[in-house]
């Protein structure tokens, strides 16, 4: 049987997000939401700053606040605090910048005249290297990427969404700089990832210049450690304006 | 302890002797520096150290394999090798005209990457060529340098998996259980069986991915579209399994020192009695296929050849030293989590691409194997031993997919004072520079993904 037999016969695979609904597994840490019933922490003497690696708790008297974009999704405050803090498996995650209606607006001008197709190019400025296979991973038979009208191009030269993985890396900063300049207008910036959207873990490290949005004009955020290929669509969706951001009120 | 004067010597010694050189490095110790030599001998790990107060003798002339060691801790840590053969600098960012070596107007020097082609971390290739042709072929790395070992410093012992986690996202567990497995003997205690199986099955569902990937890669490269669709969807798969169990599609989060986070064995049990059969038949099915196709396999025999001799030498390990016939699997000396059934490492000896490629389609088939007798020995008890800290130093290894990973931790007043990796990808880059001779420019994506490397744990 040859390879186009083989392929066939293993059925379609492949998922209707955006178009249709998908979901992620009951375990998926997609978000920590806090939760305002519970009681507060009493972690030791380091309190947050003993279950919270990257500092993306806030707690303060009454609440306490999850930064999304610097949380991580290892999901310890949800095991050493389970009444306060709560795993939930959303995948729609994706923030934009400011105030929303108004960026979407840019965004849609912005994009207006792709038409239907919209060219990604990746730049690694310093990631785990699992960000990099969930991007290549939107583009595999179940997530098929390239049925939405969204395609890797080599050259930034033809690129409409500069899609950047982790905490830029002082080496990386002239590299990174180079390929958004080459880029022809309008430019949209993804940073994918919890270290590209915050510097994460290595927030305020020597090593690292900063999160993307200290470098370039980030437009949309999708956190995760890494986020999942569903995550990635539902980004993509955003920076297209085909959909609304989390938290988003329509226009 | 070993003097200043002697220590050099006595490493030598014991080297010629038959160890092998695993890994060199460096820590500080109040106003000293110490170096840590790792070497191999009957399938145990050894350190000999000793503190260095002046320039102390290069070991890489006669043990290649040093080089790469020597030249890191020379550069970052001002410590002086007398007699290092000449090189490019390693972790210095150097602009294009301090990396050339070849001094010819016949050649050129090329610099490829950071940025290229397709999603791919940051490295930059230095290619010397003389048409089409390569000559010599260099990784410029530490562009993604994070300082990850400086960031383990005085992290709570209960976080610091999360950092090792971040050191390489995609063998996330290895490393987790790699730090963990360091610490606890750090620590004199032991993971109960329970734990110590679920993280050898999370080990070897880690292996299946990231070989698949690194399969996919190369079918990508040979156009073979379907068959590069088909392993894609093979790796899905196990993300998805491990998702549905772990709570994240690369199981982070999940080991801890002592353990297990949460009783992640049930979790695995209740899954892979439902997905493993499946998930199993649909991957061999398409590896094998892959493999018996002759138009892919042409494209890798014969390509990146890499002796027996330079595998050896150069202190290669995993799939990228066991396709050259060396034997370096860490399962079968002290580096298993949990102690495996009839396990035989998988070797070939083509040397070449296409030989790598079939150690990995072999060890897929093993590491299934292992998650079964893993899943059916079901040890009961806790997942998770209480413990208390203690100082002092230990080194450990796993056999992370891309070979032998190596953690050093050093524990000071109950706060960790420092870990140094050694990720599998840093020992085999050194091989790629006699893989690519004799090869034209359209072989680099194979040998590239033949290598299966991943850069993060290799800037660090």
């Amino acid at each position: 049987m040859s390879w186009i037999g083989y392929g066939l016969r293993g059925g379609i695979l492949t998922t209707h997000y955006p178009y249709g609904d998908d979901r992620m597994p009951e375990a998926y840490r997609g978000e920590i939401e806090f939760v305002e019933s519970g009681h507060r922490i009493e972690a030791g003497e380091g309190g947050v700053a003993d279950i919270c690696l990257s500092q993306a708790i806030a707690e303060e008297s009454i609440v306490s606040k999850v930064d999304t974009l610097r949380c991580f999704r290892c999901g310890e405050c949800t095991r050493v605090a389970p009444d306060r803090f709560v795993a939930r498996n959303h995948f729609e995650i994706a923030r934009v910048a400011g105030s929303p209606s108004s960026v979407l607006r840019a965004l849609k001008e912005r994009l207006h005249s792709l038409g239907r197709s919209v060219h990604l190019r990746h730049v690694d400025a310093g990631s785990d290297g699992s960000e990099e296979q969930e991007l290549n991973a939107i583009f595999n038979p179940f997530y098929d990427a390239n049925r939405l009208g969204v395609f890797l191009t080599a050259s930034p030269r033809h690129a409409d969404m500069l899609v950047v993985t982790g905490a830029v890396t002082r080496p990386m900063l002239e590299p990174l700089q180079r390929a958004f300049a080459a880029m022809p207008s309008p430019k949209v910036v993804i940073a994918l990832g919890t270290t590209a959207c915050s510097g994460g873990i290595f927030r305020g490290r020597p090593e690292i210049v900063g999160p993307v949005d200290a470098v370039l004009p980030v437009d949309v955020w999708i956190p995760g450690s890494p986020p999942s290929p569903l995550s990635i669509l539902h980004g993509i969706w955003v920076a297209l304006g085909r959909t609304l951001a989390h938290g988003e009120v329509g226009v | 302890m070993i003097a200043p004067s002697t220590l050099q010597a006595t490493v030598q010694r014991r080297i010629d002797a038959g160890a092998r050189l695993a890994c060199i490095f460096a820590d500080r110790v109040g106003a000293d520096n110490i170096l840590y030599y790792v070497i191999e001998e009957n399938g145990n790990l050894q350190t000999l150290s000793g503190p260095v107060f002046d320039a102390v003798r290069s070991l890489a002339v006669r043990v290649p394999a040093a080089a790469w060691y020597e030249r890191e801790i020379s550069e970052r840590w001002n410590v002086r090798f007398e007699n290092l053969p000449p090189s490019r600098p390693l972790t210095i960012v150097a602009p294009a005209e301090q990396l050339r070596v070849v001094e010819s107007s016949e050649v050129s020097t090329l610099l490829y990457g950071p940025i290229r082609s397709g999603i791919v971390e940051s490295v930059r290739w230095v290619v010397e060529t003389a048409g089409e042709d390569f000559i010599s072929v260099y990784p410029s790395m530490w562009l993604k340098h994070r300082g990850l070992e400086a960031r383990f410093v005085n992290v709570p012992i209960a976080l610091a998996p999360y950092v090792a986690e971040h050191v390489s996202g995609a063998s996330a567990s290895s490393h987790a259980a790699a730090f963990c497995k360091t610490t606890e003997i750090l620590l004199g205690i032991e993971a109960p069986e329970r734990a110590r199986a679920a993280r050898a099955i999370l080990v070897e569902l880690e292996r299946i991915h990231q070989h698949l990937d690194s399969l996919a890669k190369l079918a990508e490269d040979a156009s073979l579209s379907v068959g590069s669709a088909q392993v894609f969807a093979a790796k899905e798969r196990v993300h998805r399994l491990l998702c549905e169990t772990t709570g994240n599609r690369f199981a982070r989060g999940t080991i801890c020192v002592g353990g297990t986070r949460f009783d992640v064995f049930e979790c695995l049990r209740e899954v892979c009695s439902r997905e493993l059969d499946d998930l199993q038949e649909r991957a061999l099915s398409a590896i094998d296929r892959l493999i018996s196709t002759q138009s892919f396999m042409d494209r890798l025999i014969g390509t990146g050849t890499i002796s027996h001799a330079d595998a050896a030498a150069l202190g290669g390990v995993g799939p990228t030293a066991r396709g050259s016939g060396v034997s370096c699997d860490a399962r079968t000396g002290d580096g298993y989590l949990f102690t495996p059934l009839d396990f035989r490492e998988a070797l070939e000896g083509g040397c070449d691409a296409a030989a790598r490629t079939l150690v990995r389609v072999a060890e897929i088939r093993r590491s299934f194997q292992l998650v079964r007798n893993a899943l059916d020995a079901d040890p009961r008890g806790s997942y998770r031993t209480s413990f208390g800290l203690s100082d002092g130093e230990a080194i450990a290894r796993v056999e992370s997919p891309q070979g032998e990973l190596l953690y050093f931790v050093r524990i000071d007043s109950g706060a960790i004072a420092r870990v140094a990796v050694r990720g599998a990808s840093f020992a085999n880059w050194p091989l790629f520079v006699p893989s690519l001779r004799g090869n034209i420019f359209t072989d680099f994506s194979f040998i590239e993904h033949s290598f299966g490397a991943l850069q993060s744990e290799v800037d660090r």
